[in-house]
């Protein structure tokens, strides 16, 4: 069988030059095939990561400009009270719609109350799945709902205002809140009457008397000053228009 | 010698092996990788069967490559696969020169097997 492969000049050296310019073929292809398998997924997840930062820059941004702007209103505000009588009736009457709207940061005496998911998954995990032992976001809203039924004035969950048109919400395996992601454990502040607001969580068989029975972890704190913050995006409202007098 | 060939493949792949081409000529790259093989294996088979010629071996070289590429470009204008009916074409052609090769190979050690033994020594 040597007879094949022995020296044949014409053999050789016509198929080695072939086998040159093969190899090179490969060698090209092979890392093309390469670097494009590296570079579209690269590609794709720094593209999404470019977005999202650019997304968080300019909402921060946009957070700045409106707390600058409220600012500014303030002063005009203050400014135009000097001015007494009229005006100064207007000016107490925007505040109060304000504090409403959830427009202006706001502090009073109120409760505290901070939900923490279920002891009982780490005690027996074999119980029932995973997700009976965290918090919802069914029961944030009655938490919620709960507050404003004892008269609370304000509410924030998380820091984040809780106004009429405030969802709260389940998003995946996460909660939001004003469009907001939160993170547990998840506070609650609420001002009003303290001891209102402490018996109506506490009534039995209410949220609180539920939770604890299924061993979540509730901490209800009576305080003398809660602070509340306000709202970071006022609402629009684009379809809901005013009544009055004129319009038919 | 075998080594020379194999060397030249080595050697040409290692020299290239950090360049690389536009990603819309890498299918391309691909068909003519595979018209080249194709030829080189028909070589093999032809130097086996005694029929080898240097001018047909690299006309057929080049000349398949170039045509298979052309396929390929044509049928993507035409918007018809038509580099699936080169690829097809030429890796049942890569088959059959393989499946030869063997033959050949085989038959040739049986043949020199038999000269061993029949040698009139025992």
């Amino acid at each position: 069988m040597r007879a094949f492969w022995e020296a044949g000049k014409a053999w050789t050296l016509p198929v080695a030059g072939v086998c040159l310019v093969l190899g090179a073929l490969l060698g090209v292809q092979v890392h093309t095939q390469q670097l494009r398998g590296a570079t579209e997924v690269g590609r794709r997840s720094s593209a999404l990561v470019g977005l999202l930062t650019n997304s968080q820059g300019q909402l921060e941004l946009q957070a700045k400009e409106i707390a600058q702007l409220r600012a500014q209103v303030g002063k005009f505000e203050s400014e135009a009270m000097s001015d007494k009588g009229v005006t100064k009736r207007v000016y107490e009457e925007l505040q109060t719609s304000r504090v409403a709207l959830g427009l202006l940061p706001v502090k009073g005496p109120g409760v505290e109350l901070e939900l923490g998911d279920s002891t009982m998954r780490r005690d027996n995990a074999e119980v029932g799945g995973q997700d009976i032992y965290l918090i919802h976001d069914f029961d944030l809203r009655e938490v919620a709902n709960e507050l404003w039924a004892a008269g609370a004035e304000a509410v924030s969950l998380e820091n984040q205002r809780l106004v009429a048109g405030s969802a709260i919400r389940c998003s995946g395996p996460l909660i939001q809140v004003n469009n907001t992601t939160i993170p547990s454990p998840f506070v609650f502040r609420a001002i009003g009457n303290k001891d209102n607001l402490i018996s109506a969580l506490n009534m039995r068989e209410g949220v609180l008397d539920r939770l604890r029975w299924a061993k979540f972890q509730v901490k209800l704190t009576p305080k003398d000053v809660v602070a509340i913050p306000a709202i970071s995006i006022a609402p629009k409202f684009k379809y809901a228009k005013p009544v009055t007098e004129e319009t038919p | 010698m075998i080594l020379l060939p194999v060397a030249a493949l080595v050697m040409g792949f290692l020299l290239v092996y950090r360049f690389s081409i536009p990603s819309a000529w890498a299918d391309y790259a691909a068909i003519a990788i595979l018209a080249g093989f194709d030829a080189l294996i028909g070589a093999v088979r032809a130097r086996m069967e005694g029929q080898f010629d240097e001018a047909v071996f690299l006309s057929g070289f080049f000349v398949n490559m170039a045509l298979a590429i052309l396929l390929a470009y044509i049928g993507d204008k035409l918007g018809v696969d038509l580099y699936l009916a080169v690829v097809v074409a030429l890796g049942i052609r890569i088959f059959t020169n393989l499946g030869r090769i063997r033959g050949l190979f085989v038959r040739s050690r049986m043949e020199a097997h038999r000269a061993r033994h029949a040698t009139p020594s025992r």
